[in-house]
This record gives C-alpha cells, sequence and structure tokens, in this order.
C-alpha cells in the first residue's frame, strides 16, 4: 500500500474523475472492515460500518490536510463513526458476552480457546478502555498510531492499555475461580 | 493470565475478508451520492435584513425594558419597542416571501 498511490487517487477523484475512488476503496476495504469487525464481532454489521466509513470519507475527502497520511486520516474517520455507531446500538455480541460472562467463557478458558475468552471479555470491558485496547492490537501494537486513530494522547493510551490489562486479568482469574469451585463441589 | 497470554490472544486473531461484492456496494453508494443533487442551501442574503431587523428589535426592547418598569411614562417606550418589533416582524416576512418566490 503506498501513500503515493493514496494521494493520487484523491486528486483524481477531487478532480471529478469518481471511479479512482474505487482503488481507495480496494485497497483500505480489508483494514475497514477488520478493524469494524474488532469492534462489533459481528460480520454482516462490520461490513455496514465499513460502507458508511467509506462513505463519509468520499464526502470529507477535502478535508484531508495532507499533513499526515491518508491512512491515519482514513482510521481516525472510520474509529470515530464505529465509536459513535456501537454507542448508538450496541453489538449485539458484547451483550452476549456480558451475560454469558458467568457461564460459557470460565469453560473456555480451561477448555476450549483461551484466546477467544479473552477476546470475549474485551467486549465486557467499559467502552474507552475497549477501543484502546482493540486500536491498540489492530495497530499491531503500535502506541503512536493507535493513539492518533483514537485522537488522544499516547500517555493516555498507556495508561488506559494498563487499566485495561488490570480489568481482564480480574474478571478472567474470576471466571476461572468460578470453574474451580464448580468443579470441587 | 499474564501480559504474554493477553498480547498473544489479542495480536493473533485471524482476519477476515470482505466479501466479494463489498467494494462493489460501497462504489454504488458511492455513485448514488455524488448523483444526488447538493442540498439546497440556506439563504442567508435573503434572511439577513429579517434576522438584523429581528436582533435591533430585540435590542431596544432590551434597552427600554429598565426604564420602562419605575417610571410611570414607560408606556409610548414599550409602544415603540412594540413598533420595531412589528417593524422587523415585517421586514421578515417580506424575506420569506421573496425567498419563497425565488427572487
Amino acid at each position: 500500500m503506498s501513500a503515493e498511490d493514496d494521494r493520487a487517487d484523491v486528486e483524481r477523484v477531487l478532480a471529478g474523475d469518481i471511479d479512482a475512488f474505487e482503488s481507495i476503496v480496494r485497497r483500505w476495504q480489508g483494514p475497514l472492515v477488520n478493524l469494524a469487525y474488532r469492534f462489533c464481532r459481528d460480520r454482516a454489521r462490520a461490513e455496514d460500518l465499513a460502507q458508511e466509513a467509506f462513505l463519509r470519507a468520499f464526502r470529507a475527502l477535502a478535508q484531508w490536510r495532507k499533513d499526515s497520511s491518508f491512512s491515519t486520516w482514513l482510521f481516525a474517520l472510520a474509529v470515530n463513526l464505529y465509536r459513535s455507531e456501537l454507542r448508538r446500538i450496541p453489538p449485539w455480541t458484547a451483550l452476549r458476552a456480558e451475560a454469558q460472562a458467568g457461564r460459557n467463557l470460565y469453560d473456555e478458558i480451561e477448555t476450549a480457546d483461551r484466546g477467544e475468552a479473552i477476546r470475549r471479555a474485551v467486549m465486557t470491558l467499559p467502552p474507552k478502555y475497549r477501543d484502546s485496547v482493540t486500536l491498540f492490537y489492530f495497530h499491531e501494537m503500535d502506541v503512536p498510531t493507535a493513539a492518533r486513530s483514537l485522537g488522544i494522547a499516547e500517555g493516555t493510551l498507556k495508561a488506559r492499555l494498563s487499566r485495561a490489562r488490570e480489568i481482564l486479568r480480574r474478571k478472567l482469574a474470576h471466571w476461572a475461580n468460578l470453574l474451580t469451585s464448580k468443579e470441587a463441589r | 493470565m499474564t501480559d504474554h497470554e493477553i498480547n498473544r490472544a489479542l495480536s493473533g486473531e485471524p482476519e477476515i475478508v470482505p466479501s466479494s461484492g463489498f467494494a462493489e456496494s460501497v462504489m454504488d453508494a458511492v455513485r448514488s451520492e455524488a448523483a444526488a443533487p447538493p442540498p439546497i442551501p440556506f439563504p442567508w442574503r435573503r434572511a439577513l435584513p429579517g434576522l438584523i431587523a429581528w436582533a435591533m428589535a430585540i435590542a431596544i426592547a432590551v434597552m427600554q425594558l429598565p426604564h420602562a418598569v419605575p417610571e410611570p411614562v414607560a408606556v409610548p417606550r414599550t409602544v415603540l419597542a412594540l413598533c420595531a418589533a412589528a417593524v422587523a416582524l415585517l421586514i421578515s416576512l417580506a424575506a420569506a416571501k421573496l425567498s419563497a418566490a425565488g427572487i
């Protein structure tokens, strides 16, 4: 993915060549759908959210100041949209994860898939911690990029990540303890 | 549960691939958006005289109000304020009519 390609395509779109936007969509559809999926854990909704993000990007293309990379601008726009949409209509997976917190999750910790249990536990975090964790791992643990996407200071992101890990450890330990006491009975 | 385990679980998340028609569907939406007529802007130029007149009328009324209560001769001033408000209302109505007529 080249920043030059993005810049050239944006200039063509702004000059009236709407078809040039398709190159942008094809280049960024994977990252935007995956990012949306990490926010909502629902494939169909992830595609709807990503489509809306592309539409908003198309409308606001002239507002991209070229002092930051196109991808930074696009991710910040998408993250704002995903967060506000999910605040409006919470993802059903988060509600289910919360409801099942005391049931299936601790089974997964000990049996099937600890990774899946951790990912579900992330969905039950308060939004500011959940968003920080989601963006940090989406950007391959790159703090500056994740902070830019969230529009917060790097120090704030680090503090939120630390607190999020603390909450996760406590939740997962609690569920593991529930399982142990269940087995003892 | 260690930080290492959390890092490993959240970093190694499987990627999902957008459905085959996703890009086409986005481009259809983009083309519809581009083909739609631009929204009609608010006619600020025509509305401005009315808005200014209203602002002036309100300002005059506010200036008159403190004197109107204690002084017995305040009635003409209140009438003056009401007249100013009425004139502003007429100007606003005229601006709205002109706007509706597309002038």
